[in-house]
């Protein structure tokens, strides 16, 4: 019954919708000669209330946005007062309007009237800098191995005779190569070739790596042989990762800890050829990884190495994910966090709860009962005998200063770490408490506790928590030390130095795919009927081909902001491919392809992003719309006044999906809002739930044509996805929301704290910089890291 | 060679002492303790390489009966010990005896096909079914009145850090090796790690709330409501660990010496410091199932401290006539059967908490080897020796029973456990049910 009701009720909404639009644009102009105030008070306030707070029974809510005084005009033109639309026009209205906008509706009215300038907060570790602070924390007392990128990707192999478990017989005559993944099938002969092959091999070898020796150049033989790959494995997203291990064989394997095989298929066993392990990883690290593999007497041999990422598919480990290097064992915290608010559009640490302060406990136990597990190896302290006590209470003193990103005053020493010394029953006791006691302590947890002037060693944290979400490093705290983190200058030339680190590159791909509401891997399905092979493994690749694009982009030292919203290419591999054009083999690696020529417009129209911005069998120009007015160009939407289920495409058939969206949102209360989504939402039409290019629905041509009214007044009309990306690509809307959203995820307080110029400045400095997205964000963070807090009470 | 990852004090006075009057004095009400059937509890410890037969086995049967050298320090408990002998692992299949003898033990089924190669035989991999420890330890987990907290605990003295199959005889299913914990530091996280973890928090709580007033007057008035609010919930925390301290715990955290390493000289201590946390886990009710393996099928430990200085199974493959290997190899297990007596001891010391008597009379210890003999690598005659009072079995008896297939006895141990289990392994060897005689 309440559907019918409804359906009836648009359609004679739409029908009056109509009507009003006729009749408001042959209305005569009006002037009452009255001034806005008045206007307000006569025609206004017994729904909006005396300062536009609300009443109860008409308009319970705020009226407040970000429409500029002539949109608002043009909006109270047509549609004010609701019983009587088309009495408020003309000069009246933009008097009106005028009033409303200055006394309490834009931002800055609102903020005059709440006497309340955004100010520094006092903040706790959100939860992913709190993950990473300990993982470096501990980090920081290992060596950590080179820092490099390996120009190769894959594992480190080493292929030799074994005859049965460890003894090699005869002369050495094992293989050393790289290998791009791991998935093998051996069939029954071994790859170890006779000598005569190896020489002849290793001729061509030289000098890059070979990647695969082609099995018909090994001497076929059934002998035993083992082979040992090592190297390391970067981990795209943070959670936990399972991996697999397929083999007819034995295989053992190692990931970050060396110390406790998380695969172990030593003993190869009846019928069982797959064999499982979860582990945590941290988004952007790389780790550790080891793999022993032994063909005994079976009659075949074969491995191959999966995993399956959180919110991913299984699937082989990709090449550009391993390689050949080692990295140093690094800790991952396990302990669940309760997630950070994040009603600003950014994750920040201005509230606490008690989930979260024993999560912060479990967290310290963790890492205390890790401490103490690898005392020795982080405190360089012998196990027993004299040195011992002196090397453990050094580690304990630097542990608590690194936490605490600062030195430690002697009364803080003795605190914190002398009379746990003295006070416990052995020395393994004491470091655990030295540990529980600093990490829960507020210096640890919270940003900045206790300095309302920051000096160098709270310039050096901003740094390293807006750049890296995690501590300062040896060279930001000996930089602080030196006193030469004082000027903008000085903070600016750090700031470039630590860009370049992996964290900060793997912060901007979060921040990007945070700034296309992609960030928690969505659940994407597709009705299967209508799009054949789009599955969970498609929607992986997806995942990964907007990753590798994005990477793409921030490492280049352009780092251009307009390659994201014009570039035409799209990374696909054999399974996309089959899906979306290009012609490439079906095992084919992600690379560059160009499927759509003069048709693709980079993120805009990544079909990862149209499929999450539309239903399973039909696009949805409304959430694409909405994506585009709230994420790219910033704009305030109210939340649709009702609930509305969108019209069923079936009880529509012959209407094209732009037509079904337009009848729907005809009703008078939509277009507000609808009124800036839809026409832009529209513009993506040609590209369908998938996001391929498509020229036609239901037989009729795709109408892409669509227009956006800025805030400035000017109306930008558009006929697809390239005359979009071109606006968006020069509109100072698109800038000023993507720094303000760029600045809250590296600084996590609010823009205006900081100045209430500071976002037009920098959106200013971003287009004369030919829209670098690194040198905007070390800029941000010279703009930030030297501004006082406001002084102690 | 492994060394532990961790240091601590070891128990150091966890007799009588520590250990029970704690919770001795902390009993729970005791009304209806006598009329609910008593606690079971099962405890299997296992030797390698078989036994020197003319210095193990009674000459006698029946309830009057000499403890030869072998066995002698079980001469305290020979009213409450059970020997029988005729059992035999008539398990076949892939992989060598000292495999099969491991790992068909405790589950009574073959083995999978695989790619361990034995001394001899074909290769093998894992047993093809559970133990009976973890079937008896399943079904307790399923009851609300026989439940705890573990179900069992997994105890090893010195087993070589690899997995194959003569390191492991508890199985979880088929292709489901457990390893056992041969890390008495890693045992004791396992059982009192909440508990230490709550003391060192307590430690802290002081100076961390005059941390968060330091910093707190340190901020300014609008951030200072935060760190108030996570002044309230450290007292908070504050509370809940002075209310929740001792509920979970009947008995005081036992107190550990530091610096044991997984070394062959450490063995003797290592072995106590891991009956002294079992005994002290059973006196909390933590499980009422335990295993406790010292070293492996094949194992090689050297046992200088008891005079011998080669290694157990290069010794165990010498012939009959080597009397001063006999010799040696009947030192070996006597050192076993101390182990045993000690455990025994420990265990008839500890009051039963909440009934009478004591934990010995509430637990069987069964002792048992992969082989019945070490130079012939016999499957026959499988030692099994049983102490204490916790199945209700007739003890003080030495019994002999005619090639009798030990799935049989598995049996009896799970009916005397109340898991009604009617074939257990491979029904093959299943077909006259329990093993009778025992009760």
């Amino acid at each position: 019954m309440k559907v019918l009701d409804r359906a009836a009720r648009l359609v004679i909404a739409a029908m009056l919708g109509m009507t009003v639009e006729m009749s408001s644009a042959t209305a005569l102009a009006g002037d009452s000669g009255s001034t806005g105030a008045e206007i307000y008070k006569q025609k206004c306030v017994s729904c909006h209330g005396p300062a536009g707070e609300g009443t109860p029974d008409h308009y319970p809510r705020l009226l407040a946005g970000d429409r500029t005084t002539p949109a608002l005009a043009k909006l109270i033109a047509k549609t004010m007062p609701e019983d009587a639309p088309g009495e408020c026009v003309g000069p009246d209205a933009e008097k009106v309007a005028a009033y409303i906008h200055q006394s309490f509706y834009s931002r800055e009215a609102q903020a005059r009237r709440r006497r309340e300038l955004p100010r520094i907060e006092l903040s706790r570790l959100t939860v992913r800098q709190y993950r990473e602070t300990v993982t470096d924390l501990i980090g920081s007392f290992r060596d950590s191995g080179p820092n490099k990128t390996d120009e190769v990707h894959g594992l480190s192999a080493k292929y030799a005779r074994r005859n049965g478990r460890g003894r090699n017989q005869g002369k050495d005559d094992s293989i050393n190569r790289v290998d791009p993944e791991i998935r093998f099938d051996f069939g029954s002969v071994s790859p170890i070739p006779s000598q005569q092959a190896l020489v002849e091999l290793s001729r061509q070898w030289a000098p890059a790596p070979v990647l695969l020796v082609p099995l018909s150049t090994f001497r076929a033989f059934s002998q035993e042989f083992r082979v040992d790959w090592s190297g390391s494995v970067e981990a795209v997203e943070t959670g936990d990762h399972e991996f697999v291990i397929r083999t007819e064989n034995a295989a053992r394997l190692w990931v970050n800890d060396d110390a406790h095989a998380l695969i172990d298929a030593g003993v190869k066993s009846g019928d069982q050829t797959e064999y499982r392990g979860t582990i945590r990883l941290l988004s952007g690290r790389r780790y550790r990884l080891r793999i022993e593999f032994f063909r005994s007497r079976e009659k075949r041999a074969s491995i191959a190495l999966l995993w399956k990422p959180p919110g991913g598919a299984l699937e082989v480990i990709p090449s550009f994910r391993l390689s050949p290097s080692r990295v140093s064992e690094s800790f991952v915290l396990a302990t669940p966090f309760p997630p950070d608010d994040r009603s600003m559009g950014y994750e920040r640490g201005t509230s606490i709860s008690k989930a979260w302060d024993q999560a912060t406990t479990e967290g310290a136990i963790e890492v205390a009962d890790y401490v103490a597990a690898h005392l020795c190896e982080l405190s360089g302290a012998p196990e027993s005998g004299p040195e011992r006590d002196a090397k453990v209470r050094a580690f304990c003193e630097q542990f608590a200063e690194r936490a605490f990103r600062r030195p430690l005053s002697a009364e803080q020493k003795a605190l914190y770490v002398a009379r746990r010394l003295q006070g416990a029953r052995d020395l393994e006791t004491a470091v655990k408490q030295v540990v529980l006691l600093v990490l829960k302590s507020p210096r640890f947890l919270y940003r900045e506790a206790g300095s309302s002037v920051p000096d160098g060693y709270d310039a050096a944290s901003r740094l390293a928590f807006g750049l890296w979400d995690s501590l300062p490093d040896a060279t930001l705290l000996s930089e602080a030390a030196a006193g030469r983190l004082k000027t903008r200058a000085q903070i600016l030339s750090q700031a470039e130095r630590m860009a370049k680190d992996p964290r900060a590159r793997v912060k901007l791909r979060l921040f990007l795919l945070r700034w296309l509401k992609v960030d928690q891997p969505p659940e994407i399905a597709k009705a299967p009927k209508l799009f054949p092979g789009f599955d969970e493994a498609v929607v992986a690749d997806l995942r990964t081909s907007l990753v590798l694009f994005l990477d793409d982009v921030i490492a280049s030292p352009q780092a251009d902001f307009r390659r994201l919203l014009n570039t035409e290419t799209l990374y696909l591999n054999g399974r996309l491919s089959h899906i979306y054009g290009g012609g490439l083999a079906a095992d084919a690696p992600f690379q560059k392809v160009v499927i759509d020529p003069h048709k693709r417009a980079g993120v805009l129209s990544h079909p990862y992003l149209m499929a999450n911005f539309a239903y399973t069998s039909t696009t949805s120009p409304i959430h694409r719309g909405v994506f585009l007015a709230r994420g790219l160009l910033g704009r305030v939407l109210m939340p649709p006044p009702e609930a509305v289920a969108p019209l069923a495409a079936d009880l529509h058939p012959s209407l094209s999906t732009r037509e079904r969206v337009t009848l729907q949102t005809k009703p008078q209360a939509c277009t507000t809002c609808h009124g800036m989504i839809n026409p832009l939402g529209f513009t993506l039409e040609h590209f369908d739930a998938i996001g391929r290019y498509r020229t036609e629905e239901k037989g009729k041509p795709i109408n892409a044509q669509g227009f956006y009214e800025a805030q400035s007044g000017e109306t930008a009309m558009f006929d697809g996805a390239l005359d979009l990306a071109a606006f968006l690509a020069r509109s100072e809307e698109t800038r000023l929301a993507f720094v303000s959203q760029l600045f809250h995820t590296l600084v996590q307080q609010p823009i205006r704290a900081f100045g209430p110029a500071t976002p037009a400045v920098l959106a200013h400095f971003f287009a004369s910089h030919e829209f670098n997205i690194t040198r905007l964000m070390t800029e941000i963070m010279a703009t930030s890291a030297l501004t006082p807090r406001e002084p102690s009470a | 060679m492994a060394r532990y990852r961790n240091r601590r004090a070891f128990l150091r006075d966890l007799g009588a002492s520590a250990a029970a009057l704690p919770f001795v004095l902390n009993l729970p009400s005791m009304g209806f303790a006598n009329s609910q059937a008593r606690k079971r509890r099962l405890v299997i410890m296992f030797s390698p390489n078989g036994v020197v037969p003319k210095t193990f086995w009674p000459d006698q049967e029946g309830s009057t009966f000499t403890l030869k050298e072998s066995l002698k320090p079980l001469e305290p408990f020979q009213k409450q010990t059970l020997i029988v002998r005729g059992l035999c692992d008539k398990v076949r299949g892939d992989g060598d005896n000292h495999m099969r003898g491991m790992g068909c033990l405790l589950t009574g089924i073959e083995l999978f096909p695989g790619n361990i190669q034995g001394g001899s035989d074909t290769p093998a991999g894992w047993a093809k079914g559970i133990s009976i420890d973890q079937e008896i330890k399943n079904h307790l987990q399923a009851r609300p009145d026989s439940r705890t907290r573990f179900g069992s605990l997994e105890f090893g003295v010195m087993v070589p850090e690899r997995a194959d199959t003569w390191s492991r005889m508890v199985y979880a299913g088929a292709n489901k090796p457990i390893a056992p914990i041969d890390d008495p530091y890693q045992m004791f996280r396992k059982l009192y790690g909440q508990a230490k973890d709550q003391e060192a928090l307590k430690s802290i709580l002081d100076d961390l709330k005059d941390d968060l007033r330091r910093i707190g007057s340190a901020v300014s008035s609008d951030d200072r409501k935060l760190i108030e609010e996570h002044a309230s919930f450290v007292r908070e925390m504050e509370q809940e660990l002075k209310s929740g301290q001792r509920q979970d715990l009947g008995h005081a955290v036992p107190e550990i010496e530091p610096g044991l390493k997984h070394q062959n000289s450490d063995m003797p201590k290592l072995s106590r410091m891991q009956i002294d946390l079992m005994v002290s886990g059973f006196a909390a009710d933590f499980a009422r199932v335990a295993t406790l393996q010292y070293t492996n099928s094949v194992g090689g430990a050297r046992m200088r401290w008891a005079g011998v200085d080669e290694g157990h199974h290069e010794l165990s493959h010498n012939p009959d006539s080597d009397q001063k290997s006999q010799d040696k190899l009947t030192k070996i297990n006597k050192w076993f059967c101390e182990q045993l007596a000690y455990l025994a001891k420990r265990l008839a010391e500890t009051p039963e908490p909440g009934g009478g008597g004591s934990l010995l009379d509430n637990t069987l210890i069964v002792w048992t080897n992969e082989l019945g003999k070490g130079n012939s690598h016999t499957l026959n005659d499988i030692p099994f020796v049983l102490v204490g009072g916790g199945l209700d079995f007739k003890m003080g008896r030495s019994l002999q029973f005619k090639h009798t297939a030990h799935n049989r006895f598995l049996i009896a141990l799970a009916n005397g456990m109340s898991c009604p289990v009617e074939k257990f392994g491979n029904p093959r060897y299943c077909d006259e049910g329990a093993l009778t005689g025992l009760v």
